[in-house]
């Protein structure tokens, strides 16, 4: 008891830091919710207003003036298709890379993980030729392509950290027992990774939904995803803040809501378990 | 490890054996591989290969050697970017990693009930597109409704310049990026400071060792490994800027938050200029390889025995 009183003055410290944080993480997204509830002239006073009557006539507006549903489609679309193909190429590269004594297998993994520096402007022009010569422009296949190699230097470099922290006799009993290598895969590996692979899903959904240049370069009118939708409220010489506000919780909603859920795999996947010594 | 290769002797004796496993090995590499290269590989080759040539769309390609990469040492707005771009990177690192690992030692101390609470709070902006990030906060630096001038004018701070001004576009930026970026480090060091053992702390506590003390001979000596992780990944992403400054400036005002990626967009898909703008994303590629390259040496340890 004594211990505890002795620390209070450096305890009353530390939670007005806790509380200054907090109100700094909140505040800007707190802002942007409430705004999208208000009508313009609530929005645009010089001090902030708590107190309004609110409307729904932003989220109508985005639906009915601007093509919201279809971008959410898109990115659902998008942002799925592309994680479950990160998944399953990523965790296939990640086991042949680490369990096959491949003597190329780190040549190879430097050269998926330099893909991890290349600036992505330099990848735009050359991208967007290749995919319209393939025809892909303008389908939601040219960026759930791009997404698809953008996130898989990271899958495969955070999923071979979680295989290489599996001993490999667990596959080899299962091999004796009569499985082929790729039935251990399934049955024996995959199972004791699967904290690893849901760090890849939220990482790859979230960067897939969030992901503006790709999207920006390799859609057309009809193919729009989220960010693209957004980033043309943002460019326009005047912002329609009622209608972005709208727009920006529904695009943010999603991927706040699913963050809250695997918590606990976002602080392990980014860390591929790498710190785990 | 004897007894390993000793269960395994029968199963690579059988012929074929180990042939038939590196074919296995590689055909599990390759769609991966092929979807590195197609998206990744083969668009930086042919950007390398533009930056020799004077390109812009509908035009011939001319090819010039190294003069683009020559112009780039010639052009003030050029070097102001790269400057930018340093200051950036040096500032969004630096106090993200300072907040970040600070909260997570805080959090650490609460009962993890509040911590994890509080930490799935902290974790919101991450998980916020960086467009709609500055959507935000262009709001926020709006100088009549925005809520940063709205708390600078009430205690009594005025003539901030905010966004429009080429002295604080910069560093508003940057705060943004500290709200956006702080989290991941959050997140991350906090399962880094998971993993130190509870033994060390009661140590220094019966040494009689301060927080402090305890913070910098304790726990940011183990939390190397983390930190050059975050380093790394933190300040690639910081030294590749785009989206952040493409919604809140644009570059602008007067090219004073111009970072290389920015600049290089510009070049290429604003003034068309496309041999020049593969130049310089070639040359923000070399730096970035030298900067940071020594801390990407890939653990080449095997599997768990």
């Amino acid at each position: 008891m004594r211990a505890t009183r002795k620390v209070r003055p450096a305890s009353v410290v530390k939670w007005i830091i806790l509380v200054v944080f907090l109100i700094w993480t909140v505040v800007p997204i707190a802002l942007v919710v409430i705004n999208s509830f208000k009508v313009p002239k609530d929005i645009f006073t010089k001090a902030p207003t708590l107190i309004f009557q609110p409307t729904i006539q932003n989220y109508v507006n985005a639906f009915t003036k601007s093509d919201f549903g279809s971008y959410f489609l898109n990115s659902t679309i998008v942002a799925l298709s592309s994680t479950v193909i990160v998944i399953l190429i990523g965790t296939f590269a990640a086991y042949g890379l680490t369990s096959f004594q491949l003597r190329a297998a780190n040549g190879i993994a430097n050269g998926f993980l330099v893909g991890k520096l290349v600036p992505v402007i330099a990848l735009l022009l050359p991208l967007f030729v290749i995919i319209n010569a393939i025809g892909l422009r303008g389908t939601l296949a040219g960026p759930a392509i791009a997404h698809v190699a953008l996130n898989l230097p990271f899958a495969v470099w955070l999923l071979m950290g979680f295989i290489r922290d599996v001993p490999q006799e667990l596959e080899q009993a299962a091999m004796i027992d009569g499985c082929t290598k790729m039935q251990a895969f399934w049955r024996v590996l995959l199972p004791v990774i699967l904290p690893g692979v849901a760090a890849v899903f939220i990482l790859s959904m979230q960067y897939s939904w969030n992901e503006l240049l790709f999207s920006l370069q390799l859609t057309t009118i009809g193919t729009y995803t989220l960010p693209v939708g957004i980033a043309s409220f943002v460019g326009a010489v005047s912002v329609d803040w009622g209608t972005s506000s709208a727009a920006a919780t529904l695009t943010m909603a999603p991927m706040i809501v699913l963050g809250f859920f695997v918590q606990k795999y976002l602080a392990e996947g980014t860390t591929g378990g790498a710190v785990k010594g | 490890m004897s007894t390993t290769t000793a269960r395994l002797a029968p199963l690579r004796s059988r012929p074929g054996y180990a042939k038939r496993e590196l074919r296995l090995a590689y055909f599990l590499i390759l769609p991966a591989a092929l979807a590195i290269f197609l998206v990744m590989i083969l668009p930086l080759g042919f950007a390398i290969y533009a930056s020799f040539f004077q390109y812009s769309l509908g035009q011939p390609m001319v090819f010039v050697f190294f003069d683009n990469y020559i112009a780039f040492f010639k052009d003030a707005t050029a070097l102001r970017s790269l400057l930018n771009t340093i200051i950036f990177t040096v500032l969004s690192l630096s106090l993200c990693i300072s907040i970040g690992v600070g909260m997570s030692v805080l959090l650490k101390s609460l009962s993890p009930r509040v911590g994890n609470v509080l930490r799935a709070i902290f974790a919101m902006p991450i998980l916020i597109s960086p467009i709609i990030a500055s959507l935000i906060w262009r709001y926020m630096y709006d100088p009549t409704y925005g809520l940063i001038y709205f708390v600078l004018n009430s205690i009594g701070l005025h003539g901030f310049g905010g966004l429009t001004a080429s002295s604080t576009a910069l560093i508003c930026i940057v705060i943004t990026d500290v709200w956006h970026a702080t989290p991941f480090i959050i997140l991350v060091a906090s399962a880094g400071l998971t993993v130190i053992p509870e033994e060390l702390y009661e140590a220094a506590r019966i040494d009689g060792a301060g927080a402090a003390r305890t913070l910098f001979n304790v726990t940011l000596p183990l939390l190397t490994k983390t930190l050059v992780i975050l380093i790394l990944i933190r300040g690639t992403d910081a030294f590749r800027v785009f989206d952040l400054i493409y919604g809140l400036t644009g570059g602008g005002p007067a090219n004073s938050t111009t970072s290389l990626s920015i600049f290089a967009y510009q070049q290429a898909y604003e003034n068309n200029q496309m041999g020049y703008g593969m130049a310089v994303a070639v040359l923000t590629l070399i730096a970035l390889i030298l900067l940071f390259g020594p801390l990407m040496r890939n653990s080449a340890r095997g599997r768990a025995e």
